[in-house]
């Protein structure tokens, strides 16, 4: 091709190109601590998940 | 420019691997400018789909009631929600996969399964809010809803049945672009311009001091400026387009190009709002807060911004009904594409017409507890905002996976900063929702 002239392709024309073998790397190691800190996290999470529905219910009537 | 069309052969590829096509150009700045306007997608929809309907209630709202005292949360947030997607754009393009797709993979099905979970009951409940907007802003326009939200189902189904990611992405883009339509609003019922800069860089405590009320408000203006929904939703989006590792930068900009937009737009509905306040108007929801406005502009004015609450409703609705079609795609390792017709992903369009029918259906059931639902919504993507987001840091902590790409030492530092004021914020909710009297009125 002549100098000066560049090509461009739209993403979904092009070829694929190799991205990160995330299968091969399996599951990302942990360490304790933070496995504990998800966990807490989690645990968190369904904590106030279960307060904003007894405090959705309440709003709704449900223990009058 | 050159509008050649140049097919190049793909030698050593797979048969069902298409050629590349490219266009011929002559100059790097053009070069660049077409790069960028093909990259443009992910970034400006996530963005500007974050102003939903909840977004356009909450922005009015606080414009309404505080003037543009808070102009200056709103232009804080751009910087927080840049790099928050900015962390997407790189691990979505490292990767190819969905960000439920890498949640489940990396940190096993356990992890995966919850974070599924947690996705798909707020992104219904959003759903939900959405269709509940539509329904207002059509009751006032003095359309039946029930004739126009079954209508708008239809028109966001028929959205995605094309097979073709491109066509879906020219349409929503345009939509994007009629947000736009604010600025034209917020021009005409602009505050002085010296006050809106005093609001937009000063912050300066409202009259009447530190309520409950302006607590709540600031929290759900940075709750409706980053979603959980949006990091599934780009980094999936990314992975559709197959972005490749040489248009980072471009994704990036794109990403800021969206932000800029989205966080600007907010800041006119906050104007619409002051308007309606300046005129003595009590704010109750956006739609009477536009015939509030067509009293003392015109009924352009008005109309404009009901459907500017529509246009925004669907952004949102298509944006997140995807973001859970991708998800549950990637973790069931079904075919998820929009490149696909629908009878070679079938599951992945299931879902989404799942989502929106049974958002829409809900909707028009009488009696439905919408408030409450609208509550929860607000209420539980702040409380799971900040959990997501920590997945989101560890992934790009990754360095075995992401390599050049991982987070550098400034990232983790500005990210953390932001996780533990997204967690003060959230503990903040989570106390106001366990004592409702904990926080008294002034």
């Amino acid at each position: 091709m002549a100098t000066n002239q560049f090509v461009v392709i739209h993403p979904l024309d092009d070829l694929p190109e190799q991205k990160a073998d995330i299968e091969s790397l399996g599951p990302m190691p942990m360490t304790t601590s933070v496995r504990v800190s998800l966990m807490s996290l989690r645990a968190y999470l369904v904590a106030m998940m279960l307060m904003v529905l007894y405090h959705v219910l309440g709003l709704a009537g449900r223990f009058r | 420019m050159n509008n050649k069309i140049l097919t190049m052969p793909a030698p050593g590829v797979e048969t069902e691997v298409m050629p590349a096509r490219g266009r011929v150009v002559k100059s790097k700045w053009t070069r660049d400018l077409l790069t960028f306007l093909m990259v443009l997608g992910p970034g400006l929809i996530v963005m500007v789909a974050d102003n939903d309907a909840g977004a356009v209630s909450t922005y009015s709202q606080a414009g309404a009631q505080y003037g543009t005292h808070l102009l200056w949360v709103v232009l804080l947030l751009l910087p927080v929600t840049y790099f928050i997607q900015e962390m997407v754009v790189r691990l979505g393009i490292a990767t190819g996969k969905g960000h439920a797709a890498m949640i489940y993979q990396r940190f096993g099905k356990w992890w995966g399964l919850f974070s599924l979970i947690d996705l798909e009951l707020v992104n219904f409940l959003t759903l939900v809010t959405e269709f509940a907007a539509i329904d207002l802003a059509l009751t006032k326009m003095g359309v039946d809803p029930r004739i126009g939200v079954p209508l708008v189902a239809a028109g966001l189904v028929l959205l995605v049945l094309s097979g073709s990611y491109r066509r879906w992405e020219r349409t929503v883009v345009f939509l994007c672009l009629l947000d736009l339509v604010w600025f034209a609003i917020a021009f005409a019922v602009r505050p002085p311009l010296a006050q809106i800069v005093r609001g937009s860089v000063m912050p300066v405590m409202p009259a009447g001091g530190l309520t409950p009320d302006l607590i709540f408000l600031v929290i759900a203006i940075v709750g409706t400026t980053v979603a959980p929904w949006q990091l599934f939703f780009q980094q999936s989006c990314i992975a559709d387009k197959r972005l490749r590792f040489a248009d980072v930068k471009w994704a990036r900009l794109d990403t800021f190009f969206g932000a800029c937009i989205t966080i600007t737009v907010a800041g006119c509905m906050m104007l619409a709002g002051n308007a309606s306040l300046a005129h003595g108007f009590k704010f109750t929801d956006p739609a009477q807060m536009a015939m509030d406005i067509g009293s003392f502009t015109n009924g352009f004015f008005r109309n404009a911004i009901l459907l500017m609450m529509i246009n925004a409703a669907v952004l949102g609705t298509t944006a997140i009904s995807l973001s859970s079609a991708w998800a549950y795609g990637e973790v069931r390792g079904w075919p998820h594409s929009l490149q696909l017709p629908v009878k070679k992903a079938p599951g992945f369009y299931v879902v989404y017409l799942v989502s929106v029918a049974a958002a829409a259906g809900l909707v028009l059931i009488p009696r439905a507890p919408l408030q409450l639902i609208i509550l929860s919504v607000q209420v539980l993507a702040g409380v799971m905002l900040p959990s997501a987001i920590i997945f989101l840091q560890l992934l790009l902590n990754d360095k075995e996976l992401l390599g050049e790409y991982a987070n550098k030492p400034w990232n983790n530092a500005v990210n953390w900063t932001i996780i533990i004021v997204l967690f003060a914020l959230s503990l903040i909710l989570a106390a106001q929702v366990a004592a409702p009297n904990l926080f008294p009125a002034s």
